[in-house]
């Protein structure tokens, strides 16, 4: 792997690591909406936790930004 | 091909340091704590001041707003006045401590990271935002799981704190695996509490300034939605680290909560 070009392997990293958090935030998209339909009133505090836990699947998406702008 | 060379252009992973007292080496990003943390009680001594019944002055408002908010989280999580009372003030400071902080770091502030000082290893910038220091967050995260111990001990006493991790006959090697787990996941708390805080942050900041590099002229522009991104993820990132401290207090000043939320919601 020594000969690996490194802009091949920086975009396959934000690549492969945006995976799992889209698919986090889509499930947690879904889910919100899914409450607001079945109980609107209910509708700010729903999106305040959905907000939440968005919050902390990004941070995921984060540490793969942070890797891929900080290596040369 | 694209080349940024992003990795000498921004702002390095370590803080550099400034200038050293004694053995203490003070680092841009520890000036710009004190800095931070000055303007911040100053700034809730005079909402304190001007604060009453009826307030009259808009930044009082303002901060009795911000206060009524944790104070809501507060009240939601512990289930109990008195105990939510008596964790305000530390889940307050955490609260606008990390707000202020997160703040500074999201292109806000005209020379946070443009001022440089001229030191010894070169020219570094004079201002860093501390939540984009792994030494800050990391520190914050050690003094809030250290003092979610402390209360829970102070509580429970050493011998019912050490109850919650280990089941009662410990002889069974299914209890001892468990509480084990129950230990090092309390260690874990402390690297995801500050990794979390830190990458999010600094990552922002880096991401700021990859928008700004690949836009050309029009930077300044481009970067705009992309400061607007992160003042949301400061105020996010804020709230889950306050909402996650009230969680393992609560979890770890006993388990009776539950049963008061369940009675609150129904």
């Amino acid at each position: 792997m020594q000969h690996a070009d490194p802009q091949l392997v920086k975009g396959l990293a934000i690549g492969l690591g945006a995976i799992g958090p889209a698919i986090g935030v889509g499930l947690i998209g879904s889910a919100a909406v899914g409450a607001i339909g079945r109980n609107p009133e209910m509708q700010g505090r729903i999106l305040s936790t959905a907000f939440v836990m968005a919050g902390l699947v990004d941070a995921v998406l984060a540490f793969v930004l942070l890797i891929v702008f900080t290596t040369k | 091909m694209l080349a940024l060379a992003l990795a000498s252009t921004t702002e390095p992973l370590a803080a550099p340091g400034l200038f050293s007292i004694g053995p203490l080496t003070v680092t841009n990003a520890m000036l710009f704590a004190v800095i931070t943390a000055l303007f911040t009680i100053g700034i809730l001594l005079v909402a304190a001041r001007y604060s009453q019944l009826h307030p009259k002055s808009r930044l009082a408002y303002l901060f009795e707003l911000l206060v009524d908010f944790i104070w809501g989280v507060a009240i939601s999580t512990f289930g109990d006045r008195k105990t939510a009372l008596k964790h305000l003030p530390f889940l307050g400071t955490l609260f606008i401590f990390i707000l202020i902080g997160n703040l500074t770091g999201s292109g806000l502030l005209p020379g946070v990271g443009t001022i440089t000082a001229h030191t010894a290893s070169g020219s570094e910038p004079l201002l860093r935002p501390f939540t984009t220091d792994l030494n800050a967050t990391l520190a914050m995260a050690i003094l809030t799981i250290g003092s979610v111990q402390f209360y829970a001990v102070r509580q429970l006493g050493l011998k019912g704190h050490i109850k919650h991790y280990f089941a009662s006959p410990l002889w069974n090697p299914m209890n001892l695996f468990i509480g084990l787990n129950e230990v090092f996941g309390e260690l874990l708390r402390i690297v995801t509490l500050s990794m979390r805080l830190f990458g999010v942050i600094y990552a922002g900041e880096v991401l700021i300034a990859a928008v700004t590099s690949l836009a050309g002229n029009l930077g300044w522009l481009a970067a705009v939605p992309t400061v607007l991104m992160e003042i949301f993820f400061s105020f996010i990132q804020a709230y889950v680290f306050m909402m996650l401290t009230a969680t393992y207090l609560s979890v770890a000043l006993g388990g009776e909560h539950e049963t008061r939320e369940a009675e609150l919601v129904s």
